[in-house]
């Protein structure tokens, strides 16, 4: 029981890693985009959410409704301002420009928030679980799971079915192509980073109720969104949503033989999967 | 067909960052005319139809399209404006079905010329019929003859005045180049100019009203090609200085 119980909390937690990681996996299948300031972003629209939340008296609930638009104004800016230069056949220039918007990212929230530890109160939502045969599971978790299911399914049939989701798709497999079928690649990339970091809006406002966030912890957000993307298989928005599952259930197992492994048995799984199968268990190459 | 030309260009320079490619161009195309433009590798011919879609930046000289200056639209702009390129290559969207390849095409097409039926999926599996059995198939499951139909239904669907093809009989058997070939004449029907650039000289000049030679980066002989001779293509396409007799 407490296995079944340890996989089902791995699946909860693994829920807030697939948010993380469809935004990130939409960027690099799109654009050939790393997007290094991926965590930092979270941590900005929540701790943003956290102060508007304090200062107005505001719920997470109508938080959220101001970080989804204020992420997707941001990623809008971020690609026409800076990514729309750079995007290319090399990755590199992208991947260094995210960088030194991850560190000046970094050190902006630190001057402003701080180095404090910071959550959202999410009242009753916090600690209200319910009781499934003996194992408890947690509402607000169970919801975190249920939104990152249906943030992968809307984009899925977004990206299948829409005109725009036609247009993304071709500008991924060939951007002069696209161009000449009269696509304006630079707006498709712009929307694309728009719902990437608007996504991230949603997800903060879950990551700032769940746990706590400060200034610094970026980084390891990245770390868990890009192992998700990379188990799952780069590009496949269904893959980074299985793969932040599997990083859940990986950790929380580790965390239950030994409180010290649970991030250290994510890691081992990441470096499984990418010796046994690098394109991804859902890719399809 | 004396009407006012569809494309011009006049001494138009082209190239990419320092190499120069193109050399005082003068080209036009009048509606509804086919043109066949011919040459060496390297002379050239891909790189004046990019230049013409806006996938290469002008330097110098002038182009216009239905009487405006193209010199700095985009290229994604010109398409909605009737101006198609069938890529070298075909350069279809890989994972994407045969249909939904036609779809982005026909998401951003523009208004299809005065007085024309506009193509739409239905007439386009009339054109060829074998793409409607294989509409639902992922482009890179199809035959190489079966996706240049696709690279050539997905320019139509933009719904274009001038139709650029870029050796649209590159890897393909002759049976179906000339499958391929026996559609020209009616996407022409339909009201489409078409620039054709080949490998095959005599396939070329049959197929078209007129014809362009190109060595090096400059046109060498333009005319009827019912009028040029065997010789002055040969001299315009090889040179005078590569000539052994």
């Amino acid at each position: 029981m407490t296995w079944v119980d340890a996989v089902i909390q791995g699946l909860l937690l693994g829920g807030l890693y697939a948010q993380y990681a469809i935004g990130l996996s939409l960027m690099f299948g799109v654009m050939r985009i790393v997007n290094i300031a991926h965590g930092d972003l979270v941590i900005l629209l929540a701790l943003i959410g956290i102060s508007v939340s304090a200062a107005f008296g505001l719920g997470p609930g109508f938080i959220m409704l101001l970080m989804i638009p204020l992420g997707a104004l941001i990623g809008w800016g971020l690609q026409r301002g800076i990514l729309n230069h750079l995007v290319g056949n090399d990755p590199l220039p992208s991947l260094i420009a995210t960088f030194g918007l991850s560190l000046a990212l970094q050190n902006l929230m630190l001057t402003i928030w701080q180095a404090d530890t910071r959550s959202l109160d999410a009242g009753a939502l916090a600690i209200q679980s319910i009781d499934l045969g003996g194992i408890h599971v947690g509402v607000l978790p169970l919801g975190i799971v249920a939104v990152a299911a249906l943030l992968t399914w809307g984009l899925h049939v977004v990206l299948k079915t829409t005109r725009f989701g036609r247009a993304l798709r071709a500008s991924a497999a060939d951007k002069d192509a696209a161009t000449l079928s009269g696509i304006d690649t630079k707006i498709v990339y712009a929307k694309a980073t728009a719902i990437a970091v608007a996504i991230l809006g949603i997800a903060a406002v879950f990551q700032a109720a769940r746990t706590t966030v400060s200034p610094a912890d970026g980084g390891a957000q990245l770390i868990y969104a890009f192992e998700a993307v990379i188990i799952g298989g780069m590009g496949s928005i269904w893959g980074a949503f299985a793969g932040g599952l599997i990083l859940g259930v990986a950790q929380v197992v580790g965390s239950r033989i030994d409180p010290g492994w649970g991030i250290l048995a994510g890691h081992l799984v990441f470096l499984l999967v990418l010796a046994w199968r690098p394109q991804g268990i859902m890719s399809r190459r | 067909m004396s009407a006012s030309p569809l494309l011009t260009a006049r001494a138009l320079c082209a190239g990419y960052g320092d190499f120069q490619a193109l050399f005082s161009i003068d080209f036009d195309i009048q509606p509804g005319e086919v043109v066949a433009l011919i040459g060496a590798n390297g002379a050239g011919k891909s790189t004046l139809l990019k230049t013409f879609v806006g996938l290469v930046p002008i330097r110098d000289g002038s182009l216009t399209f239905c009487g405006l200056d193209v010199s700095k639209t985009p290229a994604h702009a010109l398409v909605s404006r009737g101006l198609a390129l069938v890529p070298e290559g075909r350069r279809l969207f890989r994972g994407m079905t045969a249909e939904d390849n036609l779809r982005v095409a026909a998401d951003h097409a523009g208004q299809p010329a005065a007085g024309t039926r506009p193509w739409t999926l239905e007439r386009l599996y009339d054109l060829f019929p074998i793409l409607a059995e294989r509409r639902a198939q992922a482009v890179e499951d199809l035959s190489g003859g079966q996706q240049q139909m696709v690279a050539i239904g997905r320019a139509l669907m933009t719904q274009p005045k001038l139709l650029l093809c870029d050796e649209i009989s590159l890897g393909l058997s002759p049976k179906v180049i000339a499958e391929i070939y026996d559609m020209l004449p009616v996407i022409r029907q339909a009201g489409t100019a078409i620039v054709l650039v080949e490998q095959d000289v005599s396939l070329a000049s049959r197929s078209s009203d007129r014809v362009y030679c190109m060595l090096e980066g400059r046109i060498t002989l333009s005319g009827r090609s019912s009028e040029v001779t065997r010789d002055e293509i040969t001299q315009a396409y090889f040179g005078v200085k590569h000539d052994l007799g």
